[in-house]
C-alpha cells in the first residue's frame, strides 16, 4: 500500500472528517481492539453467546427431526415446492455479499472508510453464507444423497446435471465461500502475528503462531502481502456479482411466471447489497456500542453505508417497477397475472411489506440528519431485512401458489418447523459472530493504522502534532467491561 | 460344529432355516452322499475337511446376514408348478361384483395368487370392459386388514363349527313350528342361486321372513313400472341409440342402476370424429349437482321434490307437441313455476326425436315420477328402442314396507330368531325406525357380515364374511345375463361364503361353496353340456348370450293417472322449511367402502372434497345462513338434530340441503372410522330419500375441509377448449387458436424422436364424464400412498392422474368441464432440466422417466411444471401399511420411499410387459398391446395410448382430429399427452348461438383462502 503520496486525500474525508476520530497513535489502536479480546469476556458476552447458542440449538433440533421425519413437516406442498427454507437461503447468501463488496470492491476503488468495518463484515460475510449452505443442504428429501449434486466419480458413471441452475448455485456458492474465507484469512494474518506477539500464554502462543503463518512483518512479507491482497480482491469482486446472479437463475430460468424474468441477475445483486449492508450496520451498531468503539465505528461510516443502501434500494424499487412493466408490455396473461396477485392476491401483504421496508423506507435518508441518526438507523437497517426477506418470500411463493393451471392453485402456510429453523439460522449466525468477536479481532488493526495521521511518513513534521497525545485516555479497557 | 447349532437356536427359527440346510451335516449329508459319494464315508464326528469348509461357508454366510438391516423373507418355490403359471407373469380370471341390483363383470389380475388389479370384463353387458371407482376399489376391500377373522358368540371367540352346530339346534326346533318367529335381514339379491336358496329356506320355514333393504335401493324404480306395467320390471336404458336424453334427478352416468353401461352407451352416442358427426344432447332437470348434471348441455334447477311436478309439466308440454301422454290428462302442474322456455324446447326436441330420445329418472324419485317417465318414452316410441324393460319376478329386492313390519315384530316379541345377512342395519337403517332397541328384543340375534360392525356387537353371533372374491356365486345382470363370481384367493381371514351360510340357513348343511353353485347351474346349463359349459362360462367369466332382449308389457294408463296426484301435491321449500335430499356417497357408496382408503381419498368429482361429507348447500343459502365452507350448522329434521359443516356448492338450488350418506361408520375401522358424519340419523322411517320441513341453525365452530382443487375458474386462458357442436361444424377455427412456438432458438441440439416407438396419448374432453375411474386404476396400478386428509388439505395428496374440474358461466347456473391431467411427458420438459442429479429424464421412446434411487427430492421439477403434475413423498407414506395390504401393491412397481418425487410413467411397467411379449413372438408391437391403467378403466373410452410414430396407429388417427391441441402448448414444452376439445350441443332455442360464449368466467368455488376475482384475464 502505498499510501504515502496521497495524504489529504487517503486520510480524510473530502469533508476532512477523520476517518478515526480521537487521533490514536498505533500503540492506541492495538491496545483498544486487542485489548476486547485479551480482557475477561463480559458477562453480557456470556449470555448473548448463551442466548444465541441456545437458538442455534433450537436450529439443530429443527433440522433433526426434518431428518427424522421428512419434508413433510414443513408448510410445502404441491403446487409451493419451495418454501422458507429456499427464501431464507436466498436471504442470507444475499446478506453474505456485504463483506466481500467491502473488502474488495470498495479496496480496489480506493475506499479508505471500509478499514473499519472491513473485517466484521467479512466475517458477517462468511456466516451469512455458513447460514445459507446450511439450508439446501437440508432441503431436500434425502439428505443422505445430497452429495450426488457434487460432480464425484461415482461407479455409475454419472454426472450431475450441468443445465440445472440448482447445480451452478452448488459451484457459485461455494467458490465465493471458498474466496471470502481465503480473503478474510489473508488479511487476518498480520493482525494473527500481533496477537502472537502479544499472547502470553503458551496455548495462545502456539495457536496464533500456528495461524500467522510466520508473519513477522518485515517490508518483503508486507510488499508480498499487498500484492496478494490485491490479486484476491480482484478474484473476489466478479464473485460478488455472480453469486447472486446464479442464485437468482434457479429462478430466472424456469418457465414459472414471476420467475421467468431476465432481470432478475442485476436486481438481485443490488437487493443482496441491500440486505448485506443492512446487517453489516445492524451489527457495527450493536458492536460499536457494546464495546464503546464509536471512534473506530463512526457516524461518517454509517452515513457512508446508508448511501450505499438508498443507492441499491432505489435500483430494488427499479426493478420492481420494472417486472410490472414488462408484465403488462410483454402482453403474456400468464406473467400479467403473476404480477397482479403479488401486489392483490392472497399474499398481498407481503408485497407491500416488501415494497415499505424496502423502497419507501430508504427515502427517509435523503434527510441528512436521519442518515447520522444512530437508533433511527438501526431500526431502519432492521427493517430493511425484514423487507428483503419478504422479497424473497414474494419471489418464491406467491410465483408458485398460483401458476398456469388454476385448479392447482393451493395456499401455502409454514409450520412451527419453518418458523423454528429460520429463527435458528439466526442463533447459528450470532454464535458464530459473538465467538469471533470474542477470539479475533473485529477491526482490522493492520488496516486501520494505515489510515490514520500517524501512518503519513510526514506526520509528525508538520501541524498534526498538536493533537496527538489527546484521545488516549478513553481508551482504556472500561469500555469493553461495559 | 455344535457351536453353529447353538448361534442357529438363538436366532429366528424361520429367519435361519436355509442356513440350517446349509450348515446342519445331519440332514445334509444325505444330499452329499448323493452328490459326492466319496466324500460321504467319513465319519460324521470327526471334523472333515468338506465339513470344516461347509461350515465356514455357513458361518460367512451368517455374518453377512448378521449385517443386513432388512429383515429376511422367505421365497418358497413351487413343489410343483402350477399349469401354465410363470413366475412374474400375471395371469387374469373373471368374475362379477355386485353392488345393489348391479352384477359388473370384473377380469382380476393375479400375480402367484394374489389378485392385485381390477379391470373391467369386456364381455360383460353391465360394463363391456370398462369400470367404476368402486369396482377398482374392490381390490382393497379385499385385503381390508379390519375385516372380520373371528367367529363371536357373545363377544367371546368362536368358530364356525360351534356357530353350526348352534345353528343346527335352531334348525330343530324351528322346523317344528315352521319357522315361527324366524326372520333373515338380507340385502337385495340378485344371485341365482341366493334365490334358490332363499326359497329352499322358506320352504323349510313357511311361517319364517326373509326381508330384504338396501339403504340405497331402487324400490322406487322397481315400484313405478309395477304400476305403469302391472308386472316387476327392471328398465335397461339404451344409451346409445338415444339423442335426445332427459335425465330427472338422475345421476345415470354414476350412481344409478347400470351406471356404467349408461356411461358407456352416452359416451357412444356423444363421440364425435369429423366435424360432420352429430351427438346427443342432455338435458338433466335436479337440484343437487350430480356428476351427470355437471355433463349436462342444459341443466335445470328443480326442487327434487318437485321434480314430479316438473315431469308432469313435461308431458302436457309433450301433448301440445302431438304426443299425448297417457295418463296425465286432468293432473295439472300450473301451480308451479317452471322456465316455459326450457321445457317447450325440451318438448319440441323430444318430439323431433320419437323413438331415439330417452327420458330417465333417478332412484331417488317417487315410484309415481317412474311410473309417469315409463309412460313418456311409451307415448314417445322409446319403449323397446332405448329402454327395454326385463321381468325381475326372480330377484329379492329391498322393500321399506317389509322391514318397518320386521321392526315392529321384532319390538312385539314376534321375531326371536334374526339373521342379518351381510346387513348393517343398526349402522343404516334410519334412525327414526329405531332398529336398535327392536334387536334387543330377540333372542337369537345372527350378524354375517365383512366387519365385526355397529350390528354384530349387538348380536349374539358373528361370523365373519367372505369377500366376493373369496367366494363362490353368480349374480344376474338387469337384461337377465348371468354371470359367476369366482374366488381368486382362499379365504384370508376365517370368513363364509354367502351361498354357504345360505345353505345352512335354509337346510343345516354345511356344504362347499363350489358345490351350492354347481348345482344351480346344472339347472341353467344344458346338462349334457355341463362340463365344458361350465368351464367357458367360468372362463368368460359370464354365460353369452343368456341376457333378454326385453319383454313388451302392456302400460296401464289408468294405474299411472290415480297415483299422479300425490306428486303436485308437495310441500313447498323455503328457508323455513327446507329440503333435504339423501343420496350415496361417490366414495363410501351406502358406507360399505368407508374402510377404502383409495376411495375415501377420490375427490368428490363435483365438489373435489376427501375424506368427508359435508351438507351442500347453494352459495345464497349460505349468504342467508352466513355461513361458508367448514363452518358448522345444526340440521333438525323430523325432530332429529345432526350438526355437520357445510360446503358451499354453485348450482345447487337454494334452500336444498344436500346430504351424503355413508360416512361416520362406528366400527373399529382404521380408515373409515369416525370419518364425517352419520346422515342415516336423519333418515325418514320410509327410507326415503327426499324430504322437507328442515331447519338448520349456525352453531359455531369451524370444520376442516380438504379439497383436492379450490380453484374452480380458469381465469380466461385456453386450458379446457370447447365448442358448439353447431360451431364445431363450419370448422375448427372455433377453438382458440394455438400458438406453438417454433422449435428453433434451443441451447442444445434437439431430439428427433423420428424412429422406433414413440409413445403419445390423447384424452378426448368429450368423452370424459370426470367419474374418477382412471384415477382410481391408476393408483391401484401403481401402488400410489394415501395421504389422509390433513395431508390433502396441505396440498400433498399423491394422485398421478387428476380430474381438474372447471366452472364456466355464472354462479347460478355453472357450466362444468372435466379435464383429466396426467404427466404431459413433454419433449422439452421443463422438469429434465433443472433437476441437479438428472433423476428424470427422457428416454428414448418418448417417455419422461423419474429413476427414484437418483431422485434427492429437490422438488425443483415439480415447481418448474407448468401442470403440477410431479408427487412429492413429503413424508414415508407406506411406512405403516399393514402386511395385509401390501398383498394389495403391483409388484411391478417400485413402491417409493419418503423423499422422492414421482409421477404418471406412461404405465411403464405396461410397455415393458407388451415389448416382452413382442420380443419373445418375436414381432413388434402391435397398436393396442399397450393398454395404460387410466384408458383401460375409463367407461367412455376417453383415453387412448400407442405409438404416435405408427401413422395407422389409433393414437394417431386421434392426434390427427382437428380438435387435438396441447395444453399450455405456447409454452414450447412439446406435450406428447393432448387433449381432443369439448364439445357441447345446446338447443338454439334455449341457447342462442351468439350468447353461448361466456363474457366473462367466474370463479365458481373456491377455498377458505378466499380468491381474487378481479385477478387474471386483462
Amino acid at each position: 500500500m502505498s499510501a504515502a503520496n496521497e495524504q489529504t486525500q487517503v486520510y480524510q474525508f473530502p469533508e476532512d472528517e477523520p476517518l478515526i476520530l480521537g487521533n490514536p497513535t498505533f500503540k492506541d489502536v492495538t491496545n483498544r481492539v486487542l485489548g476486547v479480546l485479551e480482557a475477561k469476556a463480559p458477562r453480557g458476552w456470556w449470555l448473548s453467546l448463551f442466548a444465541a447458542a441456545s437458538l442455534a440449538a433450537v436450529l439443530f433440533g429443527m433440522i433433526g427431526w426434518l431428518f427424522w421425519e421428512g419434508i413433510g413437516v414443513w408448510g410445502v406442498n404441491v403446487p409451493v415446492g419451495w418454501g422458507w427454507a429456499i427464501v431464507n437461503f436466498v436471504f442470507w447468501v444475499g446478506i453474505g455479499h456485504a463483506g466481500t463488496l467491502i473488502s474488495a470492491i470498495l479496496f480496489l476503488l480506493r475506499q479508505k472508510w471500509r478499514t473499519s468495518i472491513n473485517r466484521f463484515a467479512e466475517a458477517m460475510t462468511l456466516f451469512a453464507v455458513i447460514c445459507a449452505l446450511v439450508f439446501p443442504g437440508i432441503h431436500v428429501g434425502r439428505v443422505w444423497a445430497v452429495y450426488w449434486m457434487f460432480p464425484l466419480p461415482n461407479q455409475m458413471a454419472m454426472w450431475p446435471n450441468f443445465r440445472s441452475p440448482l447445480l451452478w448455485d452448488v459451484f457459485a456458492v461455494s467458490t465465493y465461500f471458498t474466496c471470502s474465507l481465503l480473503f478474510w484469512y489473508v488479511g487476518l494474518v498480520p493482525d494473527l502475528a500481533t496477537m502472537r506477539d502479544r499472547a502470553t500464554s503458551t496455548i495462545r502462543k502456539k495457536i496464533f503462531g500456528l495461524l500467522s503463518l510466520g508473519w513477522r512483518g518485515g517490508n518483503r512479507q508486507w510488499k508480498h502481502y499487498e500484492v496478494a491482497y490485491l490479486l484476491l480482491a480482484g478474484i473476489s469482486t466478479p464473485l460478488v456479482l455472480s453469486v447472486h446472479s446464479v442464485v437468482s437463475t434457479d429462478f430466472a430460468t424456469s418457465v414459472i411466471p414471476g420467475w421467468h424474468t431476465t432481470i432478475f441477475p442485476p436486481y438481485f445483486v443490488a437487493g443482496a447489497i441491500f440486505s448485506g449492508f443492512a446487517m453489516v450496520m445492524t451489527l457495527a451498531i450493536i458492536t460499536r456500542k457494546v464495546y464503546g468503539l464509536e471512534d473506530y465505528i463512526t457516524d461518517n461510516h454509517m452515513e457512508k453505508m446508508v448511501k450505499i443502501m438508498m443507492l441499491t434500494g432505489m435500483m430494488v424499487g427499479l426493478a420492481y417497477g420494472t417486472e410490472f412493466f414488462i408484465a403488462w408490455y410483454s402482453g403474456n396473461p400468464y406473467e400479467a397475472f403473476a404480477l397482479h396477485n403479488r401486489a392483490f392476491g392472497p399474499y398481498a401483504w407481503a408485497y407491500w411489506i416488501m415494497v415499505s421496508c424496502n423502497v419507501i423506507l430508504p427515502q427517509l435518508f435523503w434527510i441528512k440528519k436521519l442518515r447520522r441518526n444512530i437508533p433511527v438507523l438501526f431500526v431502519g437497517s432492521l427493517l430493511v431485512n425484514v423487507g428483503m426477506w419478504f422479497e424473497r418470500f414474494v419471489i418464491v411463493v406467491t410465483s408458485l401458489h398460483r401458476d398456469y393451471l388454476p385448479a392447482n392453485w393451493d395456499y401455502y402456510k409454514p409450520t412451527i418447523f419453518d418458523i423454528g429453523t429460520f429463527v435458528g439460522s439466526f442463533g447459528l449466525f450470532l454464535t458464530l459472530f459473538l465467538l469471533f468477536i470474542r477470539f479475533l479481532p473485529m477491526i482490522a488493526i493492520s488496516e486501520v493504522k494505515n489510515v490514520l495521521p500517524a501512518a503519513d511518513p510526514h506526520n509528525y513534521e508538520g501541524h498534526h502534532g498538536s493533537e496527538e497525545k489527546h484521545a488516549s485516555g478513553d481508551l482504556g479497557m472500561e469500555g469493553a467491561k461495559s | 460344529m455344535s457351536s453353529i447349532k447353538e448361534k442357529q437356536a438363538l436366532q429366528d427359527k424361520e429367519y435361519w432355516r436355509s442356513l440350517n440346510e446349509l450348515a446342519d451335516t445331519d440332514r445334509f449329508r444325505d444330499f452329499l452322499e448323493h452328490e459326492f459319494p466319496e466324500g460321504a464315508d467319513e465319519a460324521p464326528d470327526s471334523m472333515s475337511r468338506r465339513t470344516f469348509v461347509k461350515i465356514m461357508g455357513a458361518s460367512v454366510a451368517m455374518a453377512t446376514l448378521i449385517g443386513c438391516r432388512k429383515p429376511m423373507e422367505k421365497i418358497v418355490p413351487y413343489l410343483s408348478a402350477p399349469e401354465e403359471r410363470v413366475l412374474g407373469k400375471p395371469e387374469y380370471y373373471a368374475t362379477t361384483m355386485q353392488l345393489g341390483l348391479n352384477a359388473y363383470g370384473l377380469l382380476v389380475e393375479s400375480h402367484e395368487g394374489r389378485p392385485t388389479k381390477v379391470e373391467g370384463n369386456d364381455l360383460h353387458r353391465s360394463n363391456r370392459g370398462g369400470t367404476n371407482t368402486f369396482m377398482q376399489g374392490a381390490i382393497l376391500s379385499l385385503y381390508d386388514p379390519d375385516r372380520s377373522k373371528f367367529h363371536l358368540h357373545n363377544g367371546v371367540s368362536s368358530s364356525w363349527a360351534e356357530f353350526v352346530e348352534a345353528w343346527r339346534s335352531l334348525f330343530t326346533s324351528y322346523s317344528e313350528n315352521d319357522g315361527e318367529g324366524l326372520a333373515v335381514l338380507s340385502a337385495s339379491l340378485i344371485s341365482p342361486t341366493m334365490n334358490r336358496l332363499r326359497k329352499e329356506f322358506l320352504k323349510t320355514f313357511p311361517k319364517a321372513k326373509w326381508v330384504a333393504y338396501d339403504p340405497v335401493h331402487e324400490e322406487n324404480r322397481v315400484k313405478g313400472l309395477e304400476i305403469a306395467y302391472g308386472e316387476k320390471l327392471l328398465g335397461e336404458n339404451h344409451f346409445e341409440k338415444a339423442d335426445i336424453v332427459l335425465s330427472l334427478d338422475s345421476d345415470f352416468m354414476r350412481m344409478e342402476l347400470d351406471d356404467v353401461s349408461n356411461a358407456k352407451g352416452y359416451a357412444e352416442r356423444r363421440s364425435v370424429k369429423t366435424s360432420h358427426d352429430t351427438m346427443n344432447r342432455l338435458y338433466v332437470a335436479e337440484g343437487v349437482f350430480s356428476l351427470t348434471g355437471t355433463n349436462a348441455d342444459h341443466r335445470l334447477k328443480i326442487h327434487s321434490s318437485e321434480i314430479g311436478a316438473f315431469t308432469i309439466a313435461v308431458a302436457h308440454e309433450l301433448g301440445k307437441h302431438g304426443v299425448e301422454v297417457p295418463g296425465v290428462s286432468g293432473v295439472s302442474a300450473n301451480a308451479f313455476e317452471f322456465d316455459k322456455k326450457w321445457i317447450s324446447a325440451l318438448a319440441k326436441d323430444l318430439v323431433k326425436h320419437k323413438g331415439k330420445s330417452l327420458v330417465v329418472a333417478g332412484a331417488r324419485q317417487p315410484a309415481e315420477v317412474h311410473a309417469l317417465v315409463a309412460s313418456i318414452n311409451e307415448a314417445l316410441g322409446n319403449a323397446g328402442q332405448t329402454v327395454s324393460y326385463h321381468k325381475a319376478d326372480d330377484l329379492t329386492l329391498s322393500n321399506s314396507e317389509d322391514l318397518s313390519s320386521l321392526v315392529a315384530d321384532m319390538k312385539s316379541g314376534k321375531v326371536e330368531t334374526l339373521a342379518l345377512f351381510g346387513t348393517n342395519p343398526l349402522y343404516d337403517t334410519p334412525r327414526k325406525l329405531d332398529f336398535k332397541s327392536a334387536l334387543k328384543k330377540v333372542k337369537n340375534s345372527i350378524s354375517f357380515n365383512d366387519f365385526a360392525d355397529e350390528s354384530a356387537s349387538e348380536c349374539n353371533w358373528h361370523v365373519p364374511r367372505a369377500h366376493f372374491m373369496e367366494s363362490w356365486g353368480d349374480a344376474r345382470a338387469i337384461d337377465g345375463s348371468l354371470s359367476i363370481v369366482q374366488p381368486l384367493i382362499r379365504p384370508l381371514y376365517s370368513g363364509h361364503m354367502d351361498v354357504e351360510f345360505a345353505k345352512l340357513l335354509a337346510s343345516g348343511e354345511d356344504v362347499r361353496g363350489y358345490d351350492i353353485v354347481r348345482e344351480s347351474w346344472t339347472n341353467i346349463l344344458n346338462v349334457d353340456m355341463l362340463g365344458t359349459e361350465w368351464d367357458r362360462t367360468l372362463h368368460d367369466g359370464v354365460l353369452i348370450n343368456s341376457g333378454s332382449s326385453g319383454s313388451s308389457p302392456r302400460l296401464n294408463a289408468g294405474g299411472i293417472r290415480s297415483s299422479l296426484n300425490s306428486l303436485i301435491k308437495v310441500a313447498a321449500v323455503s328457508r323455513d322449511s327446507m329440503e333435504v335430499v339423501f343420496y350415496p356417497s361417490y366414495s363410501t357408496f351406502d358406507g360399505r367402502y368407508a374402510n377404502v382408503g383409495w376411495l375415501q381419498e377420490l375427490p368428490d368429482p363435483v365438489t373435489k372434497v376427501v375424506w368427508d361429507n359435508p351438507v351442500v348447500m347453494s352459495p345464497e343459502t349460505a349468504k342467508h345462513f352466513k355461513v361458508g365452507i367448514g363452518d358448522m350448522v345444526e340440521i333438525e329434521f323430523q325432530g332429529n338434530k345432526l350438526p355437520i359443516p357445510v360446503y358451499v356448492m354453485p348450482g345447487w338450488i337454494d334452500n336444498c340441503l344436500g346430504l351424503e350418506l355413508g360416512y361416520a361408520r362406528q366400527a373399529k375401522m382404521r380408515v373409515g372410522g369416525d370419518v364425517g358424519f352419520n346422515t342415516y340419523l336423519l333418515r325418514d322411517s320410509n327410507v326415503s330419500f327426499i324430504g322437507t320441513g328442515a331447519k338448520i341453525r349456525k352453531i359455531g365452530g369451524s370444520y376442516l375441509i380438504a379439497q383436492t382443487q379450490e380453484h374452480g375458474a380458469m381465469e380466461g386462458r385456453p386450458i379446457l377448449r370447447e365448442a358448439t357442436l353447431e360451431e364445431y361444424s363450419h370448422g375448427p377455427h372455433f377453438f382458440p387458436k394455438e400458438t406453438i412456438p417454433p422449435h428453433k432458438n434451443s441451447l442444445w441440439e434437439d431430439h428427433k424422436y423420428d424412429t422406433g416407438y414413440q409413445w403419445g396419448m390423447t384424452i378426448d374432453l368429450n368423452s370424459c364424464i370426470g367419474c374418477n375411474a382412471c384415477a382410481v386404476a391408476c393408483m391401484s396400478e401403481n401402488n400410489i400412498p394415501l395421504v389422509g386428509k390433513e395431508q390433502v388439505a396441505n396440498g400433498r395428496e399423491m394422485n398421478w392422474i387428476r380430474i381438474d374440474r372447471y366452472f364456466v358461466s355464472d354462479v347460478e347456473h355453472p357450466k362444468v368441464a372435466h379435464q383429466p391431467v396426467p404427466c404431459m411427458h413433454c419433449e422439452m420438459a421443463p422438469c429434465e432440466q433443472v433437476c441437479p442429479v438428472a433423476a428424470t429424464v427422457h428416454d428414448a421412446e418418448g417417455l419422461n422417466v423419474m429413476t427414484y434411487n437418483r431422485c434427492i427430492g429437490t422438488r425443483y421439477c415439480s415447481n418448474n411444471c407448468p401442470y403440477k403434475v410431479r408427487r412429492f413423498n413429503f413424508f414415508n407414506y407406506t411406512k405403516e401399511t399393514p402386511e395385509i395390504v401390501k398383498m394389495a401393491m403391483n409388484p411391478e412397481v417400485t413402491v417409493r420411499s419418503r423423499g422422492v418425487m414421482e409421477k404418471c410413467s406412461y404405465c411403464n411397467q405396461r410397455i415393458n410387459r407388451a415389448r416382452q411379449e413382442a420380443k419373445q413372438e418375436g414381432r413388434e408391437i402391435r397398436d393396442g398391446d399397450v393398454i395404460t391403467a387410466c384408458q383401460q378403466g375409463c367407461p367412455t373410452n376417453a383415453i387412448s395410448f400407442g405409438n404416435i410414430n405408427d401413422p395407422h396407429s389409433e393414437i394417431s388417427q386421434m392426434k390427427s382430429s382437428d380438435r387435438n391441441y396441447s395444453l399450455l402448448g405456447e409454452l414450447n414444452t412439446r406435450p406428447r399427452t393432448t387433449y381432443l376439445a369439448k364439445l357441447r350441443n345446446p338447443n338454439p332455442e334455449i341457447e342462442p348461438p351468439q350468447d353461448r360464449m361466456p363474457k366473462e368466467e367466474h370463479n365458481g368455488t373456491h377455498g377458505s383462502n378466499g380468491h381474487n376475482g378481479a385477478g387474471g384475464h386483462h
